[in-house]
């Protein structure tokens, strides 16, 4: 009964993206056909096409992985000291700084679009790496950073005493004691920070350019305003969902582990 | 001199290709110093005759020499045939011009972004002819006739300006002064399956009342073809496009004096014309239909006829995508109540961001005038080698070049002489409401004409509704 449930469940989730498999392998033709052809001969020109055609997003994947790569290495170095800190040190304000690290998570984005634009014109770093990570930084970082805390705070006191006891410093019981015990919690962290990283669009569009065009801006280049070349869009999400997938399996342990532990229910901003 | 342009252009028409052009580029990279040299050329080598053209205007190609600019333009084919000969713009002027391509959702916003906070970062982009009021009003852009009327910086005997689509070139002026150089536009034309047409014994609407006795006669769902679909979805470029086209027709004016006005007689005829229609005999769930998917579900025999955009016939019209090649017809905007036939006049224009500094004006300017010109018309068009052949080139005499014909002929039964046509008498300037509030009033008359389309509120109401909201905004 349960097992049922769960597979018609999982079907219902699993739907959307066995068509979209499905379409990736038709010609364009065939992706239209009604009633829908579930035999057909499948082809791999789609994905020749999405990888190698007039349109290929292989240079886009390249920025993407700069980007989403970049933001979330920064992310973490900076998010479990701050979490630390927030959760461990005695720190003046400590509420509110707590409280305004999440207010930059209240603003809608598009809200901090025109600003954003402005400021990195004026430090002309509009359509740069440097810039777009340092916006990325703005909203992952608020949020890796609470999503530590709620781990680190689950740690026992004693373990870290006992360091704190044997002359440990306080970075050296970091690093030596809390780190391994949140490790869950920081492939977690990574897998958020990574998957919203990859899959932004509103300000990959607004602030990016030639040299920075993510994966997400250049699959609309399937979606011209003459037609849609669904088989082709479909083959590069799917090539595009891929490094995300390989992500999600490495630290799989990790999350499920993460999800009984932690809070960690519900996802961050995409 | 000009004799001997005409020479040229003729021998130009009659024999350009891809590889002509590239080498010309080449060609014309070693011999740039002499340009006198290259027109004595131009006769013993036919190959080289691309780049001379150029040459024989009358302007200093070089005077931006080393500038650097970014056009934005949307991905879309025609843009992506002038990204292909783009390496020959540089090598005519020394400019380095870059295309990026941004989503067609997003440009406009990206466009006001840049223009409004005058940043410089786009020296031009693919405009919509609806928002020149915007930026003319905010002075974001630079006129054009102070460029096209400078000897030193257009020799308008060459570049023809006269020759752009006319409907096109006052879709981009503003009181009368021109502010964009369209490069690719296109004209309504009625589609119609022309076997389900003959069999039914029809032909192609000579007026909107007809076209409605035409769908209800070809209408048979239970077969799975449906009489005819209109845009349905709700935006400005949507059912926004296809809902003013039929609002002229019934004889409605957008403006009455400095108002605009929606809920006029004609306007609710016109609505209650779109939503009748399209509630009997367009496929369900047409209110979200957009025309690719219009143009898709044609391809696949569902629809009998639609009414969109002349260069949607290059998707129905493509053996890969579609399943009625060889079966279509096409044909001019039926008539409305008033005798008039009204098609957009929709197009994709280059204007000057104000915000430039003099030398990148001027590589802009001599960007503009190249993409716009016959020659590079030409080479992106019919000359193009790729499998994407353009059919919205912007200039008449285009079409009238037996190679351009020959190739839209292929679409279709009267293709050509629809397209003729429609592009001569048929656009309208006012076809949409011209004014800096456009994207405000575009997005409420587009909710207001879908409302009624589903039935939440009657064309009467929805319309009343919408005049009331635009009334606000334009007070604001």
């Amino acid at each position: 009964m349960l097992v049922s449930a769960a597979s018609l469940l999982l079907l219902v989730w699993v739907f959307p993206l066995l068509w979209a498999i499905l379409v990736s392998l038709k010609s364009e033709n065939e992706v239209l056909a009604y009633p829908p052809n579930l035999i057909f001969e499948p082809i791999a020109q789609n994905y020749k096409d999405a990888l190698f055609g007039d349109f290929s997003i292989v240079p886009s994947l390249v920025t993407s992985t700069i980007v989403a790569v970049s933001t979330t290495f920064l992310t973490i170095v900076l998010a479990v000291p701050a979490a630390y800190a927030f959760a461990r040190l005695r720190l003046p304000a400590k509420k509110t700084l707590g409280f305004y690290t999440l207010a930059t998570q209240m603003v809608p984005p598009v809200g901090l679009v025109i600003p954003y634009f402005l400021i990195l014109n004026r430090v002309n770093w509009l359509d740069t790496y440097q810039g777009m990570i340092i916006v990325y930084l703005t909203f992952s970082l608020p949020f890796a950073i609470w999503l530590m805390v709620s781990y680190m705070e689950d740690i026992p006191l004693e373990m870290e005493e006992a360091a704190l006891l044997d002359k440990a410093s306080r970075l050296q019981t970091l690093w030596h004691i809390i780190i391994p015990q949140v490790r869950g919690g920081i492939a977690v962290t990574v897998i958020f920070v990574f998957l919203n990283a990859w899959n932004e669009f509103l300000f990959a569009v607004q602030l990016g350019g030639n040299t920075v065009r993510p994966v997400t801006v250049a699959m609309y280049n399937f979606v011209s305003v003459e037609q849609t070349l669904w088989a082709k869009l479909a083959a590069a999400a799917l090539i595009a969902m891929l490094p995300v997938v390989i992500i999600g399996i490495a630290a799989q342990k990790q999350i499920v582990k993460g999800l009984t532990v932690g809070a960690v229910k519900g996802g961050g901003r995409r | 001199m000009s004799n001997e342009r005409e020479k040229q252009r003729h021998i130009h028409g009659s024999n350009v290709s891809r590889r002509s052009v590239l080498k010309a580029g080449v060609a014309g990279a070693a011999t740039l110093a002499a340009p006198g040299l290259l027109i004595g050329r131009a006769h013993a080598a036919g190959e080289h005759m691309d780049l001379d053209s150029f040459m024989g205007a009358g302007i200093d190609w070089h005077m931006a020499d080393g500038a650097q600019i970014n056009i934005g333009v949307i991905p879309a084919g025609y843009f992506k045939n002038l990204e292909a000969v783009l390496p020959d713009f540089k090598t005519l002027t020394g400019v380095d011009a870059r295309l990026e391509m941004i989503p067609p959702g997003q440009i406009r916003q990206k466009a006001v972004l840049d223009l409004s906070s005058k940043t410089g970062t786009y020296a031009s982009h693919s405009a919509d002819p609806m928002y020149y009021q915007l930026y003319v009003t905010n002075g974001w852009i630079d006129p054009l006739d102070d460029y096209l009327g400078n000897g030193k910086l257009t020799d308008n005997k060459w570049f023809d300006f006269e020759d752009i689509q006319p409907g096109h070139r006052g879709a981009t002026s503003v009181d009368g002064r021109p502010y964009g150089i369209p490069f690719d536009g296109e004209a309504t034309i009625q589609i119609y399956r022309k076997d389900v047409y003959d069999a039914a014994g029809i032909g192609p609407a000579e007026t909107l009342e007809e076209y409605e006795s035409n769908a209800a006669k070809i209408h048979d769902p239970d077969n799975r073809l449906w009489g005819c679909a209109l845009r349905g979805f709700r935006g400005a470029g949507q059912n926004m496009y296809i809902y003013p086209s039929i609002f002229r027709s019934y004889g409605g004016e957008w403006f009455d004096g400095d108002r605009i006005t929606v809920d006029t007689p004609e306007a609710l005829g016109a609505l209650e014309y779109y939503v009748k229609l399209l509630n009997n005999y367009a496929p369900k769930g047409v209110e979200n239909w957009n025309w690719p998917d219009i143009a898709d579900a044609f391809g696949q025999g569902t629809v009998g006829s639609y009414i969109d955009a002349h260069g949607s016939a290059a998707v129905v019209a493509n053996p890969e995508k579609s399943k009625v090649v060889g079966k279509i017809g096409f044909a001019r905007w039926p008539k409305g109540p008033s005798g008039k036939r009204v098609t957009s006049i929709w197009n994709w224009s280059f204007p000057i961001n104000g915000a430039l500094t003099d030398k990148q004006k001027q590589a802009t300017w001599l960007f503009n005038q190249w993409a716009g010109s016959r020659e590079v018309q030409v080479a992106t068009s019919y000359a193009f080698p790729g499998a994407y052949k353009r059919t919205g080139a912007n200039r008449a005499s285009l079409w009238e070049d037996p190679k351009f014909l020959d190739l839209m002929g292929k679409f279709g039964h009267n293709y050509v002489q629809a397209a003729t046509e429609s592009f001569a008498n048929d656009t309208d300037p006012d076809w949409r409401p011209r004014l800096p509030q456009w994207p405000a009033v575009g997005d409420t008359m587009a909710t207001a004409i879908q409302s009624a389309l589903v039935g939440q509120a009657t064309p009467a109401d929805a319309l009343k509704d919408a005049q009331k909201k635009i009334d606000k905004i334009l007070k604001t």
